[in-house]
């Protein structure tokens, strides 16, 4: 009483050797090729991209992007969208500053204050989604406009400006500042830190993701809410779990900001969280959810530095370089599908 | 194997009901799974069906009458409740992420876990083989555990969610119309495996509208016609036609034919 | 949901950090409350009726510069016993709507930004209609009289740039490199114009992206070592001029860092010869004169200018300056 698979299935699989097979089946593949055809680009168009100095300022823009990046592509693999990113990673650092600023406290509260207040908004956009059961595009659109008025607002009510007052004089600033907003020089190259940052959260998210219990459930909750629920994960807790892990890049990445350029304008982040979006899709996150990677992001944000920072030391018309960046992106993502549906093709 | 009535059914429903709000969903059923047989509850669409199995699964609480397991009168609360109590069920969209690997939705909910504090991980490797090992106990030798299980066939996905069930020492095992979207063969697969998981020792509900598959695997058979019982047979005292004219609606049937005669 | 022990650790971190507040021996609001302060306000000087006076700029959200204007405006208003209000819009459609607004609440007086002049040409002429006078400031000297304003106060953003132009020939510049943060702001672009039309040297442009300081950073330094050609940096904003230094540090370029608009950071810098100097249009006087003027416009119906625009820059700052300056720029008034 036994039956077995069509042996076509078999054949199809036997044709390639295992660990190549496995290769070609990740998602990050398309963005590498993307991220390489990207690279080449650049290095033939622009005489300077190629040294290392070069470098190290190309990779400072990805990994600012980058250490968001990987939880925004956790939570869309978790099958959401977070529009509140981008200004929570200002309101952040405003919260960091104006607390130490007022409470004439170390540094150091303020930063850990900070800490608790972003991930108690990252806990509200999870309940605000489990409870109203609306598209989390919606929930989070509201908590986005919400925190760009209070920054504005709180920012002016107790700074009386719309940017905070210096706390580079407060103590606790100089060990936070070789925390968040240090260099490190290996061999000419100049290493922010926020590059460790990314690295160390790629490697943590990619563990969570593949390796727990707990990406077992992030897949499933954005592959098929109603089977997990079915059979027992427990949805509403993975799901603000994401959100919360979003508001821990925007803290870093917040923090980062503050020690490096002490003075914090209010009015930023707007329009950052789309970017974000962008790097996990870019790096083969499904827009619908159940399939992507943190390494895949790590490369969409490492394609979008390039781009964004290629058209400026290959010195295009200024003018036109949004243009550019939106068709390079593009460009991008087309090389990626295709290369992952010829991957698909061959299985 | 032949029904036992002496033993303590699995799950025992006795005039068991469920309104939502003015409408009658169900009422007065009553049914028996005991281990090691298969009860079919057949009806046509809009039969009340659907109600009961959320009922057994413990999506929705009864109205009226009661439900026992293993002769205990309860009430479920949550699926969680019913899959630790043992009631395994498949539904008809089989509970699965159709984009993970087989050996990953196997497990999923119930993931092996080894190590400890923050560097507590999956099993990866014991997930694997034994996911393996328990389809190639059902039959299915799937070479590649890694594929996506949304590129198995559905019967196949079928097979996969019924041995997972029965992995997870599930005592009773409802089948929400595992046969209604396949075809002949396929259907023969499934049930397959569906006589397979009696033989272990499981307790079959096997919902159905087509009364041969029922025939073929069923003890015992539970009408349902608008939310009623309509009938409640074991295998002994009916036959394939009687089963299928009940449940066509042999009366209607007839005048159906009388009108849709050609006229000379 | 929550468990008890959750909340009693909430408390208890709630506790600690309110037990941490006032740890830091230097910096902070205590310094701020320590040092003299010289915040003016006070009360009304005068005996006239409390007048409604509008602003409507074309400010963006968290603009720096267009706070300094308020500073003065508020001050003013203070002395002269006026209802200030402020609101803003970097569109000009929107700007329009909120002059209308204005109108509708028939305010004793209006004050305009005129960075998009046909965007609120026609809410200017409901206004005279009404018989609100209206004062321009900032920008928009040479439409100012057309839409019958009763005076402009301010400088025009060409001027200023024409005034840096200068400044970086006498300092012998060659090629400088304009960042521009914000797209499609027009007054930004009249300042790069302005820097073009006298500058002996080439100017270069560079967009980058203002709400993200890294990216400011990363783009300047990118440009900075692709041209080893630039040795001045000329920011639009003064938030901007630090994030040059910044990134001029970065691509160990030795150019010269110089800005339009002052703030504290700007000052230190200036002082200590990070940056090169600074261009100033004395906003902190520009909001002031304007209420000031419309005040006494309705005491006294006196209009100052002639007809001509009242000018209050552009002024270079240098290191020199910048010490006498420093005290005000902390304060937010320069």
């Amino acid at each position: 009483m036994s039956a077995t698979t069509s042996d076509t299935a078999d054949e199809r699989f036997l044709r390639l050797p295992s660990p190549l097979r496995r290769l070609l089946s990740r998602p990050e593949l398309g963005s590498v090729v993307g991220a390489i055809a990207v690279f080449c680009c650049f290095a033939l168009v622009a005489d300077s991209f190629l040294r290392a100095s070069s470098l190290g300022t190309v990779l400072y823009a990805s990994s600012v992007i980058g250490i968001m990046a990987v939880p925004v592509a956790l939570l869309m693999i978790g099958g959401e969208f977070d529009l509140s990113a981008g200004v929570l990673v200002t309101s952040s650092a405003l919260v960091s500053s104006m607390f130490s600023y007022q409470a004439t406290a170390n540094v150091w509260v303020g930063v850990g204050v900070s800490l608790l207040v972003t991930l108690a908004v990252g806990a509200f956009n999870g309940i605000m989604l489990a409870r109203t059961r609306l598209p989390s595009f919606i929930v989070t659109l509201g908590t986005f406009l919400m925190l760009t008025g209070m920054n504005l607002g709180f920012t002016k009510l107790i700074s009386g400006t719309v940017s905070t007052k210096t706390v580079a004089d407060m103590e606790g600033f100089t060990s936070a500042r070789a925390l968040f907003a240090s260099t490190v020089t290996v061999g000419g190259m100049h290493i922010k830190v926020t590059v460790l940052w990314w690295l160390a959260l790629v490697a943590v998210g990619s563990w969570i993701l593949l390796r727990t219990r707990a990406g077992n459930w992030i897949f499933a909750v954005g592959g098929n809410e109603q089977a997990a629920r079915a059979v027992g994960v427990p949805v509403t807790r993975t799901k603000t779990a994401l959100y919360m892990g979003v508001a821990l890049g925007a803290w870093i990445c917040g923090q980062h900001l503050l020690f490096s350029y002490d003075v914090v304008q209010s009015g930023e982040g707007v329009g950052n969280e789309l970017i974000y979006i962008i790097a996990a899709v870019i790096g083969g996150c499904l827009i619908t959810g159940g399939h992507g990677s943190a390494a895949g992001s790590a490369v969409g944000a490492l394609i979008f530095g390039m781009t964004s920072k290629g058209i400026v030391f290959a010195e295009w018309n200024p003018d036109w370089f949004k243009f550019f960046l939106g068709a390079m992106l593009l460009l991008a993502t087309l090389l990626n599908t295709w290369v992952r549906r010829r991957a698909e093709a061959s299985k | 194997m032949t029904p036992s009535d002496t033993r303590t059914p699995l799950v025992e429903l006795s005039g068991v009901g469920k309104h939502y709000g003015n409408v009658r969903a169900l009422e007065g059923v009553s049914l028996e799974v005991h281990a090691g047989e298969i009860t079919c509850v057949l009806g046509d669409n809009g039969a009340g069906k659907s109600t009961l199995i959320k009922i057994i699964a413990g999506l929705h609480r009864h109205d009226g009458g009661t439900l026992a397991l293993d002769g205990e009168e309860t009430r479920l609360s949550s699926p969680r409740e019913a899959l630790d109590r043992g009631i395994a069920t498949v539904h008809q969209d089989l509970a699965v992420v159709p984009l993970m690997p087989v050996w990953r939705n196997f497990f999923l909910g119930s993931e092996p876990r080894r190590g400890t504090g923050p560097f507590k991980r999956m099993d990866i490797d014991l997930m694997r083989r034994t996911t393996r090992a328990e389809l190639l106990r059902m039959g299915i030798d799937l070479r590649d555990v890694d594929q996506p299980i949304g590129t198995l066939s559905g019967g196949e996905r079928q097979c996969v969610a019924i041995a997972r069930a029965v992995y997870f020492g599930a005592k009773v095992l409802v089948l929400d119309e595992p046969t209604a979207a396949l075809g002949v063969k396929q259907s023969g697969v499934v049930l397959r495996y569906v006589t397979a998981a009696r033989d272990q020792g499981l307790g079959v509900v096997f919902i159905t509208h087509n009364p041969h598959h029922a025939y073929l695997v069923g003890d015992r058979f539970v009408l349902l016609k608008r939310g009623t019982m309509a009938g409640n047979h074991t295998r002994d005292d009916i036959t394939l036609d009687e089963l299928t004219n009940q449940m066509a609606g042999g009366t209607e049937l007839d005048a159906l034919r009388h009108e849709l005669r050609r006229t000379p | 949901m929550a468990r008890i022990s959750t909340w009693v650790g909430i408390a208890l971190a709630g506790a600690l950090t309110l037990s941490l507040a006032g740890c830091s021996s230097t910096g902070g609001k205590r310094a701020e409350d320590a040092r003299a302060a010289a915040a003016a306000e006070g009360k009304a000087a005068v005996n006239t009726p409390r007048w409604t006076f509008a602003m409507i700029t074309h400010a963006g959200d968290g603009d720096t510069f267009w706070d300094i204007v308020q500073s003065g405006a508020k001050q003013a208003a203070v002395k002269d016993n006026i209802r200030f209000l402020y609101s803003h819009d970097d569109e000009g459609q929107q700007q329009a709507q909120l002059v209308d607004a204005a109108v509708d609440k028939k305010v004793d007086g209006i004050i305009v930004t005129l960075a998009k002049p046909d965007a609120v040409k026609a809410s200017l002429a409901r206004a005279r209609e009404a018989g609100i006078p209206v004062v321009t400031v900032n920008s928009g000297s040479a439409e100012s009289k057309e839409f019958g304003a009763l005076t402009h106060i301010g400088q025009d953003e060409t001027v200023a740039g024409e005034a840096v132009g200068e400044e970086l020939n006498e300092r012998g510049r060659e090629k400088a490199l304009c960042v521009l943060h914000e797209q499609g702001n027009v007054g930004h672009e009249q300042r790069c114009d302005g820097v073009a039309k006298t500058f002996d040297g080439t100017l270069v442009r560079l967009h980058v992206n203002g709400t993200s300081m890294p990216d400011v950073q990363s783009a300047i330094e990118a440009r900075l070592q692709s041209d080893p050609g630039l040795d001045a940096v000329v920011t639009l904003g003064a938030p901007y001029a630090d994030t040059a230094v910044k990134a001029r540090e970065g691509a160990g370029s030795d150019a010269e860092i110089d800005t339009f608009d002052l703030n504290a950071k700007v000052a230190a810098g200036l002082e200590d010869g990070s940056l090169g100097f600074a261009v100033d249009q004395q906003p902190y006087l520009q909001g002031y004169q304007a209420v000031d003027l419309l005040w006494l416009y309705r005491y006294n119906a006196d209009v100052l200018g002639g007809g001509r625009p009242v000018l209050t820059g552009p002024q270079i700052v240098t290191g020199d300056d910048a010490a006498e300056l420093r005290e005000y720029t902390r304060r937010g008034t320069r």
